[in-house]
């Protein structure tokens, strides 16, 4: 019993999870306005998506965000994620507790706070607003995956490879790099993650100049029925999906 | 000769990481606690219509928050995200354990499957459940179809619907800290406590809950402030009802542009993270250890 | 990798700045459903501006996000119903209109022109009208058993019931109601009209503006409030969907184009608003979305049915009663406010 048991319940929860992205994916492919009745296979939501100019915008708009968010916040987190790993310095413990407050604040008191800030800054709404927000709240989910990483990481590595004659700059890409190479992997693709499935933050920093998806079908998926927005749902998947193949692939090189 | 040179890059590692520090904290100072100061100023300062806020300083928002009309609303929001983290616990706790129990290639997939979603936008998700619960939505066909029911049931646009929501949105960041509590369990502490003579529950009540207690009120902290806050799941599910306190934030800082009291509401639900925190804190020292971060 | 990061980090920096900025945007800023793509579509053609179309559900929502973009310019042209043109003008936030380069103001409704919450329309041009009152499905709701806002509190209807997601207009109703008028500064009148309102709260199962007449279609509610273009889009898909005007009087409003204070591109702005006025396209626009133009030219292009559709235009008998909507002050709106949250915590 033991055996079964765990495996069941497992895949009970899966497939709860799973249920809504799979009618997301079926009916994105049905024809029929009703998007309760299967009507047939259709690409006609697909068609009206390419269509929608605005709708497409929104679309790379949202995803360019992920990316940029990713890479800019994989940066800086995985530097100071080096830098809280490696040495000593006077204010460890404030900026360990200061990141992990960011990761447990309520995503609405940072949006409202950092609105308050742009306005009264004057850094219009926008993506250099939207970018700034969204690297605040990945920050602290890099960080703590590259430290993971890097707490099972030999020290005497790089003193050794220090000692044979290496350089920093070929310690750092023959030693380092490779090992927290998972690590910057696997946080870029948090950062990604939480970017493209925020609302919360975006809903008040965003402006029209810079739309993005959340704002975009904010009413139309108020309104109801938008098969639109399950073919848009089903792209953003198979988007997302690729970028993870792509990041397989740099890996299993770099492994090389 | 080589001690010469391991100085020397001690000398060049100084600015690197002289640059890290100060990018990381004018990072954290700019974009983390100047906007949370300037939240706590407007807090006590009054609404005025055309500059959104301006002085004097008062407490008068801070009074309206007792009000017993929006008191109710935050305590109403509060039961919320109780009944939302209990069962995202009930849930997520055996799961977390069962997730640990398979084999160390299969757990990777396993973790990645729960991220998988996220990718779709936590909007779409959530008007995907709208599709599944809505009077003529697929759940209600399917079992009008089997013949379970002959009329259907008003699921949208009520309480139970938007737990679920909360529910579905937030299980992966209960199950996730849980996980890493889980995994670094060992099974020997278990044996053990069986070889003393401790029953299954005995051992469960005085080794388990104690050891993943740090990732249960990490799981609590990642669910229930956020649940608070997610406005957006009581404007589809709920039929657009102030249901939490973000519903009232938003509002105020979006429509009425009350700006000092969305301010205060806000400086609330950071007090009840900072609770938390403390808690969380304490528990860590109880068991002597570091945490992650 | 530390050149792909490079990279990335360039590209970053690089399309944060490019936006085609040689090409001429429209940033128009209105209403959910309120504008069929086609008319966007031709103007685009005819002039080779390229129009942003962002939507809101409330004057409420439109006016904060307006206020707080003020300085940024980030919209060309709003949809206000008239008692916000007239908050939004006293509060210099809007951009004096231009009548020389407006063509076809002349082919407007007089007695839509020059009131007094905007005289000589100096900030702001007329574009549809309509009327907010009662919706049922005729399916499962008796026509003959609903005459007036009044019904909605009967309790045979608990549950089932919408109101539009605005402020203004569900405590109209409430208002209405109690004999009061719908746009009265009264404090004590105000909280009678919550009270009343939140014993409807058992039997409301949503709120909704971004398209009032989807719950109906969805099943969700069987009676509530909608706009008249909604009623009229959504017996298209729904014959049983009937307009009903309440017998307490029907609430009236007119929307109006108004250009920002701070609009990058007013010259855009004012073509786009002498494109609509065209009343070829001021009856493609009526036809379409259902509510009534003040362009007396397009009238004479309606094709019957829609000319005569007693939801879309009203006849005088509807009218009866009926009461527009204007504005009440900040210092009510304030009141408002309180208790509309207060209404919408309620269960």
């Amino acid at each position: 019993m033991t055996r079964w048991l765990p495996q069941a319940y497992l895949s009970l929860v899966y497939l709860a999870l799973y249920i809504p992205i799979a009618v997301l994916v079926v009916f994105s492919f049905n024809d029929g306005r009703t998007g309760y009745r299967w009507g047939g296979f259709s690409l006609r939501w697909y068609e009206a998506l390419f269509n929608n100019s605005a709708m497409m915008q929104a679309l790379w708009n949202s995803l360019w965000l992920a990316v940029s968010a990713a890479t800019l916040s994989t940066l800086i987190g995985s530097l100071t994620a080096l830098a809280l790993h490696r040495y000593r310095f006077r204010g460890k413990r404030a900026l360990r507790g200061m990141l992990f407050v960011v990761m447990m604040s309520p995503e609405i008191v940072l949006a409202i706070s950092l609105l308050a800030l742009f306005l009264l800054v004057g850094i219009e709404l926008g993506y250099v607003s939207l970018l700034l927000a969204h690297v605040t709240f990945c920050l602290p989910f890099v960080v703590i995956t590259v430290m993971a990483r890097l707490s099972g990481f030999d020290d005497r590595l790089p003193e050794a490879a220090r000692d044979l004659g290496a350089t920093d700059f070929i310690m750092t890409r023959t030693v380092l790099l490779p090992v927290i190479m998972p690590a910057l992997l696997a946080g870029w693709l948090l950062g990604f993650t939480l970017s493209l499935d925020d609302v919360v933050v975006s809903t008040f920093v965003s402006g029209p100049g810079y739309e993005i998806l959340p704002l975009r079908i904010y009413s139309m998926v108020r309104v109801g029925l938008k098969p639109e927005v399950n073919a848009l749902g089903t792209l953003l998947l198979v988007f997302s999906l690729l970028m993870l193949l792509m990041s397989q692939w740099i890996l299993a090189r770099s492994k090389r | 000769m080589m001690k010469h040179r391991r100085r020397m890059f001690r000398g060049l590692r100084q600015p690197f990481r002289t640059g890290v520090l100060v990018l990381v904290w004018g990072w954290l100072l700019a974009l983390v606690l100047v906007p949370n100061l300037l939240v706590i100023a407007a807090s006590f300062l009054t609404r005025d219509p055309g500059t959104f806020i301006s002085l004097p300083v008062t407490l008068e928002n801070y009074r309206s928050l007792m009000d017993p009309l929006y008191l109710e609303v935050f305590l109403h929001s509060l039961y919320m995200a109780s009944v939302t983290t209990l069962v995202c616990l009930l849930i997520g706790y055996p799961f977390a354990w069962a997730l640990s129990r398979v084999g160390k290639e299969r757990q990777l997939l396993l973790i990645f499957l729960l991220i998988v979603p996220f990718w779709t936008n936590s909007l779409v998700r959530t008007y995907a459940l709208k599709l599944l619960m809505a009077t003529n939505g697929l759940i209600n066909n399917g079992l009008m179809a089997l013949g379970v029911i002959d009329e259907p049931m008003r699921m949208l646009y009520t309480e139970g619907a938007v737990i679920v929501g909360l529910v579905y949105l937030l299980l992966p960041f209960m199950i996730l800290p849980l996980y890493s509590v889980f995994d670094d369990l060992r099974q020997e502490l278990l044996l053990a406590s069986h070889d003393l003579g401790a029953g299954r529950f005995s051992t469960f009540i005085h080794v388990v809950v104690p050891l993943t207690l740090p990732g249960i009120l990490a799981g609590v902290m990642l669910v229930l402030l956020p649940a608070m806050g997610l406005f957006f799941v009581p404007d589809i599910l709920g039929g657009s009802r102030n249901l939490l306190v973000g519903n009232v934030i938003k509002n105020q800082f979006l429509d009425a542009r009350d700006w000092p009291f969305g301010a205060a509401a806000a400086i609330l639900l950071t007090l009840a993270m900072a609770l938390l925190l403390f808690t969380h804190r304490l528990s860590q020292r109880r068991l002597g250890e570091g945490g992650d971060l | 990798m530390k050149k792909l990061v490079l990279v990335g980090m360039t590209a970053v920096v690089l399309t944060g700045c490019s936006d085609q900025e040689d090409e001429q945007v429209l940033n128009l800023y209105n209403w959910s459903e309120y504008m069929p793509q086609e008319v966007l579509d031709r103007f685009e053609e005819e002039t080779g501006i390229e129009v942003v179309y962002t939507t809101y559900d409330s004057n409420e929502a439109m006016y904060a996000r307006l206020k707080l973009l003020d300085d940024s310019s980030q919209y060309d042209l709003a949809v206000p119903s008239t008692y916000y043109v007239n908050k939004m003008r006293k509060e210099d936030l809007l951009m004096e209109i231009d009548h020389s380069q407006i063509e076809g103001f002349d082919r407007l409704d007089p007695e839509l022109v020059n009131q007094s919450f905007d005289e000589n329309n100096a900030y702001s041009v007329p574009y549809l009208w309509g009327t907010t009152g009662l919706a049922i499905d005729t399916d499962t709701v008796d026509p003959s058993a609903v005459n007036g806002w009044a019904d909605l509190w009967d309790e045979q209807y608990e549950g089932q019931v919408m109101l539009t997601n605005d402020m203004r207009e569900v405590f109209h109703v409430g208002l209405s109601v109690l004999g009061y008028s719908g746009n009265t500064r009264d404090p004590q009148e105000i909280e009678e009209a919550y009270e009343k309102l939140s014993e409807l709260m058992p039997s409301v199962r949503t709120f909704n503006s971004d398209a009032p007449r989807m719950p109906y279609l969805e099943g969700e509610t069987d009676i509530g409030m909608i706009w008249n273009g909604e009623a009229v889009m959504g017996k298209e898909d729904m014959p049983s969907l009937e307009y009903i005007y309440p017998e307490e009087g029907v609430i009236v409003w007119l929307d109006s184009f108004v250009i920002p204070k701070n609009a990058a591109n007013p010259e855009a702005a004012h073509q786009f608003i002498s494109f609509v006025l065209q009343p070829e396209i001021s009856a493609l626009i009526s036809e379409n979305i259902g509510y009534a133009t003040p362009n007396l030219a397009a009238r004479d292009m309606l094709p019957e049915e829609v000319a005569d559709n007693r939801a879309s235009y009203p006849t005088s008998e509807d009218m009866e009663n009926a009461e527009f909507q204007e504005d009440v002050g900040d210092e009510a709106m304030q009141v408002y406010n309180r208790y509309w949250e207060q209404l919408k915590t309620g269960r």
